[in-house]
């Protein structure tokens, strides 16, 4: 057991190439972004591309977007050990680690977004709670909170297990010892963890839900055309998981393969996974089906030229390929056993997260350059300003990712032994007793 | 609503007391500036008259610590009573653009290579001075021509007085461009070479055939205000407007009907309106037999007979002819034409559109007929006759027998000459003349208040010609593309910094005198241009010192009014000529008592004292000039295809048009934005910034095409499409599909396409007049902006 | 205490700008230049909105004179997460321009597209600067600025004292003698995108008899 453990500690022990060539790729990706920031603080929101009336874009979008990424995590893991699902164990942590760094993400587009970065702390000082972007603030906070806490409970057992472990710098030791705050692992403590994270599990996902739709409402709450409508709350909430859901795929793939953990991520948990991600497809697209439907047979103007211009006019191909990204690729491939392999999940879960950006730019723009009355032909194409810092997220993203992979378990030690032990037991009639009798 | 005059200082101290309230009220907490700290300042409100357009507003100017900030109308003014229209305020780009010139300057490099040098007033003066006096000794010839646009007040006099002193008719105004015909058609009409005023406020029916009513045509302030007094001040009572033009024009937008008539026929609708109303007996019976002159058959002294103004058009103007020569459907002529003659007061009114054609006169000698049939003539809401202020007289030049000889040779334009013989000036002959020394060379050119080489038709033979000129002055405050190739840049100020009168012709009827006058101190080291005359002739000496007695401008200014004072009529009436000075740079503006309708005697100046359908004095002057020729060929000459009594009647004449229909498929029209305020707004970016507002462009030019026409010619809307007329001229515009478009027609706005000027004129895109042929209507010698046709085909 | 509110008749107005042209003036609206515009990003508080339709020649055009509605139930406000824009005791929905945070939701709410944003700092070239009120101040980059009704010199905003149709009336409805409030009751009287319930308090009059 020893033996197959040691893979889990290798990224923590050792840094070999790959971890520099990770930083040769994202380092210039950020310094151009970091530029691309610097030139828009400098010279103000004019080095993008947007304009009257489009007010918002990419940067709305990618908030919209990373948001919904971050219930990736902790709601995919919540859900799983609210019902006990025991092939989660070995892949939470990853689930949770993607919603703390797409939040804070999600927060950072928001405020890159501003006009006024620097008067941040007006929303504090001046909240008004009519507004829903302080609703926003309000939750994405406490989501925030709930999920580094959610992050940072399991990993308490985990942390007391470096802390213990020979041969790390004193730095590491340090930190593990001051992180683990005094866990010895004595049954008082295990019980209050496991107590503490049941809570957590069944607190996290009302407050998940509730962010993405708050999210929603920033834009149902105006009666700007195709944003004014009641089911955005869920419909959000649904493509959100559904690209959380995808982008676990994604880093789980990733990560097996970077740290060689292919004992413990197995097809199993992609075929598993995969078919999640079919029924948020399923999810997705029946929500987008009634939103569309609604809004044609309603037949209001303001309304029908927002759609049209989604259906036919200029955002035609985003809002198609949305719909091969999102729906027909994933039902193809994933409804197949034979082809809901880990490559099959994988490049479907890709286009899943394209499409899924690609719905909330088509939810963000189109209902902008719609306006009511009447105003110059309204167009927007993102500048090299807005993709550098799109693409510089997804960096950083990256980035935060190997970071705490290089400090903290990515794979939760102690609830994989746990589960070992269980299968063990449950291989053992007599241990099955005992189990039940605790 | 009109202000008693008195109550006028009060009303800017209010003005005042309000906004130092209104700051009070302020409640946001200001950045830059919270209420508390705001600077303390002195504030003025200043009255002056504008010169964005001539249309001679008056205009009460805000300045803070000397600084002018904001532009208001002023409300003692009777043409805008305290209105004003979108270029006044860009007035304040005009005053502060960074663009202008800062002093005089002097060219050293290549001509057009944009090498200067400043150079002082005082040198700059005799340099002048001395070269005016050399070749004034040495040639035989008048050969100075000043070009001229924007001659206000007295400037027109000064330049003419200068000329005349130094021995030169060449006075080239660019009225022939502009509203000569108008004038002239109603010189051979009514007998009074002026435009006329219009009692629109008492109004119930406007027929405005290619005016630009809301949008260009003077005064615009006024027509706007009226527009809105017609339709809604009156209970119960909403004039009709219909307008006729080429182009569905914000006016025709806004007009309860547009009649999209084909270019160039407006003559032939005026004449079918007019067949109705006789055929049908709608006309004013009494007014015709009182106050016309060959509305019957008739026979004159000698006993030759003559067919009358009713025959000629019962024979010649059916609907149905006229429906084929203007593509106004017959039914539509009789509707119009009944309710015109069933709707009293009602009036006629043409505009520039009518007369930019080869057939021009003609056009507006038959719009104006419709106001005689009617009897709109001279009562309240009918057309009046402007009346001009009462000013003392020029004294007499001194006697100078070189200069006399001089000023009576003909002009280089050749304007009153039997190629444009009611001419006043032809200002786009002026290539020709040139470069064909004809009829003789020119070695100098002055330009004031005028840009020939962006304003001028065929401006590419303008380049060739203009370089031919030894010596190029140029009086502009700005850079602009003529000034860019003179010698000698002599600065004026712009007009919120300069003392100036202001006629405002037309206007109310009754006479009206604006005084422009300095809000603010001179920002650069310019000077006046009527003074830098003075100067210039005090430097020569001689009889040309002798012919100005004055000191500086602002003396003939003086001089000139004090006979307005002296008539002791109107608004400011004062014991003597200072206190009357006084309260003229008060308030601005000095206006006779209203117009008093009835006073028949002066009314008609024509040799019949009346109304002429048949204009006598197109007769007798077209046989003073006939000499050797035969009749045919000298109309042929002219280009009148018309023949008998025709000729000097309202007629419809086939306009000529530059380029042949199946290789140019398209009428070029070029016209007015409310935005543009001539050449000169074209640095300013606020009108840049709201340019085409019905279109929806800004800062370009554009080419308006039919969305069907465009379709054929597979051009799609923001494509680039080029332009090219017979002149071996191209160029390339965004094409703007515009349902207002005639099918046959492209329009261009008139506005942009500086090669010089300032930052932000320059670049903006392609000026229409490189296409644009110099056909003229050769009675007037108004050019003909819209006869020429153009291919259209994707860039 | 006044509730501003603005009348402008259609069948008078003459799509001349000059009410555009007065509110730059007065309010130190900077210009954006070619480029800028071209994207889209010139600030007017005031803009005459068109919309020319048809088939030759058969074509009608429309303008519509529009500054802020100055709505009575104003979604901008509702949604501003600072209260940088606010409805204030005399019925204008105003700015407070140093509280701004430049997250353009109030932008994205207004129905009538009459907020503006500075995408860059404003640009007052060479000695342009000089004819800036010293009434209004200058507003930063990154912040929204809209049409105040002239509240630094009520009654009598700018762009009215300009209109050369005098198609323009300000006033207090509730004032029931006020002009405003008078032709607000005409029967020509309606208000934009009425249906949304934002209840504007600038009225137009309806053209035609
Ligand atoms: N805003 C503004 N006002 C101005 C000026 C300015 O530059 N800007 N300039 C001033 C000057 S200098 C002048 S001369 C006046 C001129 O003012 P207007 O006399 O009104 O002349 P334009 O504006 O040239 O308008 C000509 C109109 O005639 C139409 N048109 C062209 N060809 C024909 C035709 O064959 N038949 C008919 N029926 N219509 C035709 C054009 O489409 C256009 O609408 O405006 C003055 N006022
Ligand atoms: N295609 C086409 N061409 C047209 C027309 C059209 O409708 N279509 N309209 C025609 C008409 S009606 C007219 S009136 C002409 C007008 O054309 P122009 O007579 O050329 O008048 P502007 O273009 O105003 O040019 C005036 C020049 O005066 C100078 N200037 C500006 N301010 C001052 C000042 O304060 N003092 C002095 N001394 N100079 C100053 C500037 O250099 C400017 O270039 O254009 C004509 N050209
Ligand atoms: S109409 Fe002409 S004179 Fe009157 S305000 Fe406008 S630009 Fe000035
Ligand atoms: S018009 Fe727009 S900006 Fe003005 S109050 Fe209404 S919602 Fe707010
Ligand atoms: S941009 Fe400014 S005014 Fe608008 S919602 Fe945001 S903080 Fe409020
Ligand atoms: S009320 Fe004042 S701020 Fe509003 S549009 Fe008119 S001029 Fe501009
Ligand atoms: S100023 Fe008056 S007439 Fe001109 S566009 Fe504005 S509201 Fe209409
Ligand atoms: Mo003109």
């Amino acid at each position: 057991m020893e033996d197959r453990e040691a893979v889990l500690f290798e990224p923590i022990e050792e840094t070999g190439r790959g971890f520099y060539r990770a930083l040769a790729i994202l380092v210039p990706i950020l310094a151009v972004a970091m530029l691309a920031l610097g030139r828009q603080l400098v010279l103000g929101l004019k080095v993008t591309g947007l304009n009257r009336p489009v007010y918002w874009g990419m940067y709305i979008t990618n908030f919209v977007f990373f948001i919904g990424i971050s219930h990736a995590g902790t709601l995919v893991s919540a859900i799983l050990r609210v019902f006990g699902a025991e092939w989660r164990r070995p892949i939470t942590r990853m689930a949770e680690a993607i919603t703390v760094f797409a939040l804070i993400l999600g927060t950072g587009s928001i405020m890159i977004d501003m006009g006024r970065p620097d008067r941040l702390l007006n929303i504090l000082r001046y909240a008004r709670f009519e507004s829903p972007l302080v609703w926003d603030v309000t939750s994405v906070t406490i989501y925030l909170t709930a999920s580094l806490t959610y992050l940072f409970l399991p990993l308490i057992p985990d942390l007391a297990i470096l802390r213990d472990r020979p041969g790390l710098s004193a730095w590491r030791h340090w930190l593990y010892a001051k992180l683990s705050l005094g866990w010895t692992g004595t049954q008082k403590q295990k019980h209050r963890l496991e107590r503490l994270i049941s809570i957590m599990a069944v607190l996290i996902i009302p407050i998940a839900v509730s962010v993405h739709t708050v999210v929603s409402w920033v834009f149902a709450m105006t009666v700007q055309p195709m944003w004014h409508s009641t089911i955005f709350g869920p419909y959000f909430v649904i493509g959100a998981i559904f690209s959380g859901i995808a982008t676990l795929i994604i880093v789980m793939a990733l990560v097996r393969r970077a740290y060689r953990l292919h004992a413990y991520i197995t097809p199993m948990h992609f075929s598993n996974l995969g078919l999640l991600l079919l029924i948020f497809s399923f999810l997705w697209a029946y929500f987008t089906f009634s939103e569309y439907l609604t809004e044609f047979y309603g037949n209001e103007p303001a309304g029908m030229r927002v759609l049209f211009a989604k259906l036919t006019e200029e955002f035609s191909p985003i809002f198609w390929a949305m719909w091969v990204f999102n729906f027909i690729v994933p039902f193809i491939v994933l409804s197949n056993r034979r082809t809901r392999t880990i490559a099959g999940t994988v490049i479907v879960s890709i286009l899943v997260n394209v499409g899924m950006w690609l719905e909330r730019f088509s939810i963000v723009v189109p209902t902008l350059t719609r306006p009511r009355l009447p105003t110059p032909d309204a167009s927007y194409a993102p500048t090299w300003v807005e993709w550098s810092i799109l693409v510089g997220s997804i960096a950083v993203f990256a980035l935060l990712y190997i970071l705490f992979s290089k400090v903290f378990p990515i794979i939760s030690i102690w609830e994989v032994r746990e589960g070992e032990e269980i299968a063990a037991r449950q291989a053992s009639p007599t241990h099955t007793a005992e189990a039940a009798a605790d | 609503m009109k202000l008693p005059r008195r109550d006028f200082l009060k009303l800017t101290a209010a003005g005042s007391g309000a906004t130092a309230i209104g700051a009070k009220l302020a409640k946001p907490f200001f950045e830059t500036a919270p209420p508390q700290e705001r600077p303390r300042y002195t504030e003025q409100w200043l009255p002056t008259i504008c010169l964005m357009c001539p249309g001679g507003c008056g205009i009460l100017v805000r300045t803070v610590n000397g600084r002018a900030v904001k532009v208001e109308g002023n409300p003692l003014h009777p043409v805008n009573t305290g209105k004003v229209c979108p270029k006044a305020n860009a007035s304040l780009q005009v005053l502060y653009d960074p663009d202008r010139i800062r002093g005089p300057m002097r060219r050293v490099g290549e001509r057009g290579a944009g090498e200067w040098q400043p150079i002082g007033w005082d040198e700059a003066i005799s340099f002048v001075a001395d070269r005016l006096a050399t070749t004034r000794q040495k040639l035989g010839a008048p050969t100075l021509a000043f070009v001229s646009g924007r001659v206000r007040g007295q400037m027109a006099g000064v330049i003419e007085r200068f000329l005349a002193a130094y021995g030169s008719p060449n006075h080239i105004q660019h009225d022939s461009l502009s509203v000569d015909g108008e004038r002239i058609a109603n010189e051979l009409t009514f007998g009074h070479r002026t435009q006329l005023a219009y009692d629109w406020e008492n109004c119930d029916f406007v027929l405005s055939f290619g005016r630009a009513f809301l949008e260009a045509s003077r005064p615009t302030v006024r027509q706007i205000r009226a527009f809105g007094h017609m339709r809604r001040d009156r209970p119960n009572h909403r004039a009709k407007f219909v307008q006729i033009d080429t182009r569905f024009s914000i006016t025709a937008a806004k007009a309860d009907e547009w009649i999209p008539i084909r270019p160039g026929t407006d003559g032939a609708l005026a004449l079918g309106l007019a067949n109705v109303i006789i055929a049908e007996g709608l006309y004013d019976a009494d007014f015709v037999r009182k106050h016309t002159f060959g509305f019957e058959d008739w026979s004159d002294s000698s006993g030759v007979s003559h067919t009358g103004f009713r025959s000629h058009v019962l024979h010649n103007y059916h609907p149905v002819q006229v429906e084929a020569l203007t593509e106004v459907p017959a039914e539509t002529i009789v509707r119009l034409a009944r309710e015109f003659a069933g709707t009293q007061p009602a009036i006629a009114a043409g505009g520039r559109g009518v007369s930019i054609h080869s057939n021009g006169l003609s056009n507006w000698m038959a719009i104006q007929s419709l106001n005689a049939l009617v009897g709109s003539i001279e009562i309240p809401g009918g057309v009046m006759i402007q009346n001009r202020p009462p000013y003392a007289k020029w004294p007499e030049l001194p006697s100078d027998p070189t200069a006399e000889a001089r000023r009576n040779v003909p002009r280089i334009d050749a304007a009153g000459s039997s190629h444009f013989p009611f001419a006043g000036s032809v200002y786009q002959r002026l290539a020709q003349s040139i470069l064909d020394s004809d009829p003789y060379p020119l070695t100098a050119l002055f330009l004031y208040y005028t840009n020939p080489l962006f304003s001028s038709p065929d401006v590419g033979r303008l380049y060739e010609a203009i370089v031919k000129v030894p010596f190029i002055v140029s009086f502009s405050p700005f850079l602009d593309d003529s000034s860019a190739l003179a010698d000698l840049i002599l600065p004026d100020h712009t007009f919120l910094e300069r003392l100036q009168d202001d006629e405002i012709e037309p206007s109310t009827g009754y006479a009206v005198l604006g005084l422009r006058q300095p809000v603010v101190k001179p920002l650069f080291d310019t000077r006046d241009t009527g003074n830098v005359l003075i100067q210039i002739a005090h430097a020569m000496g001689g009889p040309m010192e002798a012919a100005f007695p004055w000191k500086d401008f602002s003396e003939i200014i003086q001089y000139r009014l004090s006979g307005l004072w002296a008539s002791q009529r109107g608004s400011i009436r004062t014991s003597d000529f200072g206190h009357f000075w006084n309260e003229l740079t008060s308030e601005s503006v000095w206006h006779d008592a209203p117009y008093s309708f009835g006073q028949w005697g002066r009314v008609f100046g024509t040799p019949s004292g009346k109304f002429e359908f048949y204009s006598q004095a197109l007769e007798s002057r077209l046989i003073q000039l006939q000499g050797e020729r035969g009749w045919d060929d000298w109309l042929d000459e002219l280009g009148i295809s018309a023949r008998g009594d025709a000729v000097f009647m309202p007629h419809f004449e086939p306009p000529r048009f530059v380029g042949d229909e199946a290789e140019y498929p398209f009428y070029l029209n070029t016209y007015k934005l409310m935005t543009h305020a001539e050449g000169r707004g074209a640095n300013s970016p606020w009108l840049q910034e709201m340019l085409g507002q019905h279109v929806k462009q800004r800062w370009k030019v554009w080419v308006e095409i039919n969305p069907q026409t465009a379709e054929r010619l597979g051009i799609a809307e923001d494509d680039w499409v080029w332009i090219e007329s017979p002149l071996n001229e191209r160029i390339k515009l965004h094409a703007v599909l515009y349902p207002g478009a005639r099918p046959d027609t492209v329009n261009i706005p008139f506005e942009q396409g500086h090669r010089a000027y300032g930052r932000w004129a320059e670049g903006r895109g392609e000026n229409p007049n490189w296409l644009i042929g110099s056909e003229s209507d050769s009675l007037t010698g108004i050019a003909a902006w819209s006869a020429t046709r153009v291919k259209v085909y994707k860039a | 205490m006044p509730r501003w509110g603005m009348v402008i008749d259609l069948d008078r107005c003459a799509a001349c700008q000059a009410c555009t042209a007065a509110c730059r003036a007065e309010n130190n609206v900077p210009f954006s230049g070619p480029e800028e515009s071209e994207m889209g990003r010139a600030i007017f508080w005031h803009e005459v909105l068109s919309e020319v339709e048809g088939e030759y020649p058969n074509v009608r055009g429309s303008f519509i004179p529009r500054p802020c509605m100055h709505c009575e139930n104003p979604p901008c406000v509702r949604v501003c997460p600072v209260g940088a824009t606010y409805l204030s005791d005399e019925g204008l929905v105003l700015q407070r321009y140093e509280r701004c945070i430049g997250c353009r939701y109030c932008m994205v709410a207004c129905p009538y597209a009459a907020r503006y944003f500075n995408w860059g700092a404003p640009d007052f070239p060479e000695g342009m600067q000089r004819y800036l009120n010293p009434d209004v101040p200058i507003r930063p980059k990154g912040i929204v600025e809209k049409c105040t009704f002239c509240n630094h010199r009520l009654p009598v905003p700018a762009c009215n004292q300009a209109c050369p149709a005098n198609a323009r009336t300000f006033g207090d409805l509730d004032d029931p003698d006020s002009v405003v409030s008078k032709l607000a009751r005409s029967p020509r009287a309606f208000r934009l995108l009425e249906d949304l319930g934002t209840e504007p308090k600038v009225y137009y009059l309806r053209e035609g008899a």
